[in-house]
């Protein structure tokens, strides 16, 4: 098992340093940087660009670019972002909560709504609840995250129950509570909006992880054996069934990232999403990397996590 | 009072316009420590059959719309669920085809067979009634062996445990559906040797179903041969083989390859199974019959006692046939 | 025994070609049918958009903008048109009474290509004269009509999502047979290759793509980038699939038949590995281009798109972002409507080709 482990460690690092090379080579192709709208500007001087160009390293080829991003990367030093003129790595790392905790709880969300209404939808195949169950995920499969987030927007406005999208506040002087409170309060509407396109797609799989599950010779074993259909279901089948959905959680994590990357924008959330397309507007380039490089490296710990899960799960993996 | 009783059992697939008759008017019956063989080639209806004793058979889109079925006397078509129950694991138990397949793969063996004692016989739901019953079936070192899972273990042996967990519950009646037909030959011989001595040890009684002859031979006291869903002969094993009254019966014994006399050709029975909902008028198996008549496709016959214990649905069971 | 007997009629039917049989299947599932029948319907619409449309796409009209639905409505037994017009100019519009046109068909409009190719200027319907405008969902905030620039917006979404799914699949096969057929070295290479693009969750991986572009292009070059841009994303998880069939495949022996008999690797390649892969590429294929229509639609509302002048269903939901105008002027997220017909139809046909390709199933 440890040896597993280490094993997609140590797989992960070249990974992630070929999708921050991937990354910089796609910036690098692009003319223009931060500074191309600078020397627009009259008020300041074609010297401190050149210097300031220097001091980025914006002057030099870009693979040497890359060799002192990466240097700078493996002392934990995000680099400067050259358009908030702050230290990029505690701007990161605060979007990057933002970003988790947005995933975190959406995901949560739909599994709790998914998985039960899958079941149910399996054990009374064909009653009316499956089947309004299966047009409402047929739905929700189809309407795109920006309409969803842009109702959310207009439901947030005529209610007045939610903020219109944006951030909590700066919580000066409010207790942890209450910052913790406004959080919440802003986090809710753009989780629910971000589980919503999730549930069609988990639900559907339960329901048909389950069903195949059902018709398995182990199961009519376990009728003949005497025991009642809850014990059949619950405890015999949904144990099979979950095993196929643990590997569908690693597609499901990549199609929640891009959708928080969807609603971070409209909503104005501020997490990684949003903070890359601030970055990618002001061609802020090493931030864009940056950004890319921390949203892969949540996928890839994110799949790892459902791998392991997976074995645990199944002895067939584990034993192998 | 036999502890198996099957009268006019009719089932369908579907309803109304769609239904499929997979089960026409079978009747048979078992007696306590008889064993049984129902034969047949494969979408004769022998499975649907088996299944139906315990009602496992998913209804839907399956239909009884006939006949009953008597299990200690008491019809198991209008049990209710905690009746069911009931008597599945402790009147009748089931043994698959795959083995693999019908264990939970993700549960160890040991406490698969603990979960039917515990249902069944929760005074005895120990380790150490599990180690007897493994051994009982002939698994070697079983104190490890239950803390296995089914993947571990090799065909023969998730056979037998297979047989040791519908032994956990002491039935009367074991239904052994083709046990053997996803062996090996030798493992095969020993899976046979095990029920046999089961079935003298424990009284047990046993339908056997399956399409090789050879296992009919060696097992049954009776046998039940099936064709399109009905019964087309029903006899003692001995008698069966040695003079079978049905052409279908001829048929399926003339085309076991022989090692002695002749080798020519191997014979075949020509023509195919119908398949369900498309049975040709009248007897079934008419168009593949050496000694059909014409009066044979219009209506089918009647399954008659011809002599004492000997049932054939043919009225031309007399007529010699072409013989090789 | 001597086997004398004929065959009985019942085993003589003729066995249906695989295609056929296919086709039967989804002849059966009304719903896959429906979802066809709509979609041809919206290429059609989107092949004859400016004829369709009452208006051109850039047909601005400042004394209308923010207009509601304005529909022809019944006098007696013709259907007129009536003129609207603003008293405080602020938004909010009232029917000027007894003042009308009637509504005609095949009517002189704005100019546009047919095709893209026969410059002409017959609209299917309108009123032939400007002061009198249709607006069947509305007017966006410079007067032009929304349901016109929804017509024109279903050629580039439509017709992306189509061009971006043939290149990307052409591109993920070709890429998986090799790797898979081949195997060894270059299987390994290419696989992590695919692992490299696809650990890059898929929004953040198009923003890096826009990035290698110059953020200004004409419009035919901002359509050829998006389409670039939405292959680079789809053509690695096809690539892994392929792949894996291609491996089991070449197990098998008529793929030793082909060899023994001389033919290339290429050839075993396109005409047998890859023809075996069809059924789950068209199935695969059909329930993708949902995703590249979204991309696209995404990129557009994101500014990093389809620019304005031209209508994208991606560009024309910017006007929504802004709640108030949402609030007051809820046809603007039209396009929204169009985008989930159109995915919802795609998903209704995918489901059921999946299905019809099962034969497993009922």
């Amino acid at each position: 098992m440890w040896q597993f482990i280490l094993k997609r460690l140590l797989h992960m690092i070249p990974l992630l340093l070929g999708v921050s090379l991937l990354t910089f080579l796609l910036m690098a192709l692009s003319p223009g940087n931060y500074f191309t709208a600078l020397q627009q500007n009259p008020q300041i001087s074609p010297e401190t660009i050149a210097r300031l160009k220097a001091q980025f390293h914006l002057d030099k080829p870009w693979y040497v670019q890359y060799f002192f991003w990466l240097e700078n990367i493996l002392r934990g030093n995000f680099g400067y972002s050259m358009a908030y003129k702050i230290p990029a790595t505690s701007l990161i790392l605060s979007r990057l909560w933002n970003t988790f905790t947005l995933s975190f709880l959406a995901m949560v969300i739909a599994w709790v709504v998914a998985i039960p209404l899958g079941i149910f939808a399996a054990v009374k195949r064909d009653s009316w609840i499956d089947r309004g169950s299966s047009l409402i995920a047929f739905i929700g499969l189809s309407i795109s995250d920006i309409v969803l987030a842009l109702l959310a927007l207009w439901f947030a406005a005529a209610t007045g129950w939610f903020p219109i999208g944006g951030a909590p506040g700066p919580g000066f002087g409010e207790s942890l509570m209450e910052q913790f409170l406004d959080y919440t309060h802003h986090l809710i509407l753009p989780s629910l909006v971000l589980a919503a396109s999730s549930i069609a797609g988990i639900m559907r799989q339960m329901r048909s992880n389950l069903l195949d599950t059902l018709r398995a010779e182990y199961i009519t074993a376990a009728r003949a054996r005497g025991l009642t259909e809850g014990w059949v279901i619950y405890k015999h089948a949904l144990r099979n069934a979950i095993n196929p959905l643990l590997t569908i959680f690693g597609y499901s994590l990549a199609s929640l990232l891009s959708g928080a990357f969807i609603i971070e924008n409209i909503m104005a959330w501020p997490g990684l999403g949003r903070l890359t397309m601030e970055a990618f507007v002001a061609k802020d380039s090493y931030l864009v990397v940056d950004c890319v490089v921390m949203a892969t490296a949540l996928l890839v710990i994110g799949n790892f996590i459902a791998d392991l899960l997976l074995a645990w799960s199944d002895p067939r993996i584990r034993l192998e | 009072m036999n502890l198996l009783e099957i009268k006019n059992l009719k089932m369908d697939f579907g309803k109304n316009a769609e239904a499929l008759r997979a089960i026409d008017d079978v009747s048979f019956s078992i007696g306590a420590g008889e064993t049984v063989c129902l034969v047949g080639e494969s979408g004769c209806g022998k499975t649907v059959t088996a299944l139906s004793i315990g009602k496992l058979v998913p209804t839907p889109p399956a239909n009884y719309v006939g006949g009953e079925i008597l299990l200690n006397g008491k019809d198991v078509l209008k049990m209710s669920s905690r009746e069911l129950r009931e008597i599945r694991g402790g009147v009748v138990s089931y043994v698959f085809q795959e083995p693999g397949a019908s264990l939970n793969p993700v549960f160890r063996i040991g406490n698969q067979i603990k979960e039917s004692l515990k249902l069944h016989r929760p005074e005895k739901a120990t380790n150490e009634e599990v180690i007897r019953l493994l051994k009982l079936v002939g698994i070697p070192a079983p104190e490890s062996r239950i803390k296995n899972y089914p993947f571990e273990m090799s065909g023969g042996m998730q056979q037998r445990v297979m047989i040791a967990m519908a032994l956990a519950s002491e039935p009367k009646l074991l239904v052994a559906d083709e046990p053997t037909t996803a062996l090996d030959v030798t493992i095969q011989a020993q899976i046979l040797d095990l029920l046999r001595d089961l079935k003298q040890r424990l009284g047990m009684a046993i339908l056997l179903i399956t399409h090789n002859l050879g296992i009919v031979g060696d097992m049954a006291d009776r046998v039940a041969v099936m064709y399109a869903g009905q019964i087309v002969e029903l006899a003692p094993a001995k008698e069966l083989l040695r003079k079978p009254f049905h052409p279908y019966t001829k048929a399926l014994m003339n085309s076991v390859p022989k090692l002695r006399g002749d080798a020519d050709r191997l014979s075949a029975i020509p023509g195919n199974v119908p398949r369900i909902g498309n049975f040709p008028p009248g007897c079934r198996f008419a168009p593949r019959c050496p000694i059909a008549k014409p009066e044979c496709s219009k209506k089918i016959p009647e399954l008659l006692e011809v002599e004492p214990g000997r049932f054939v649905r043919c009225p031309f069971w007399k007529t010699n046939q072409p013989v090789q | 025994m001597e086997t004398a007997k004929p065959i009985s009629i019942a085993e003589t039917k003729t066995p249906l070609s695989p295609w056929r049989l296919f086709w039967q299947r989804l002849k059966r599932r009304k719903i896959a049918m429906t979802g066809g029948i709509i979609l041809i319907f919206l290429y059609l619409a989107a092949l004859f958009a400016g004829f369709i449309a009452p208006c051109g796409y850039n047909h601005l009209d400042t004394d209308h903008s923010f207009h509601p639905p304005l529909w022809p409505r019944f006098q007696g037994f013709h259907l007129v048109v009536p003129r609207s017009e603003s008293p405080g100019g602020n938004f909010s519009y009232q029917i000027v009474p007894n003042d009308t046109k009637p509504l005609r068909f095949f009517v002189r409009g704005d100019e546009y290509k047919l095709f893209g190719l026969i410059p002409t200027s017959i609209h299917l319907f309108g009123t032939g004269d400007e002061k009198y405008p249709i607006y069947l969902v509305g007017a966006d905030q410079f007067g032009r009509d929304v349901f016109s620039r929804i017509l024109y917006g279903s050629q580039i979404s439509l017709s992306i999502g189509v061009v971006g799914i043939i290149l990307s699949f052409a591109l993920g096969m070709i890429i998986g047979g090799i790797s898979g057929y081949f195997a060894g070295g270059t299987d390994v290479v290419i696989m992590r290759l695919c692992e490299l693009v696809m650990s890059i969750p898929a929004l953040y991986l198009i923003i890096s793509l826009r990035n290698a572009f110059p953020p200004d292009m004409s419009s035919s070059k901002i359509y050829a980038m998006i389409v670039i841009i939405l292959s680079f994303i789809g053509w690695a998880g096809m690539a892994r699939v392929i792949r894996g069939m291609a491996l089991s495949l070449r197990e098998q022996q008529f793929v030793l038949a082909a060899r023994s008999l001389g033919q290339s690797h290429l050839r075993v390649i396109c005409r047998h590995i890859l023809p075996n892969t069809f059924s789950y590429v068209i199935v695969a294929a059909t329930l993708s281009v949902p995703y590249y229509i979204l991309g696209e639609v995404v990129l557009s509302f994101l500014g990093v798109g389809i620019q304005e002048p031209q209508a994208s269903w991606g560009n024309m939901l910017t006007a929504a972002e802004d709640v108030n105008y949402l609030q007051h002027y809820p046809w603007l997220l039209a396009p929204s409507a169009a985008i989930f017909v159109t995915v919802l139809a795609f998903n209704f046909l995918g489901d059921g080709l999946r299905d019809a390709a099962d034969t497993k199933s009922l």
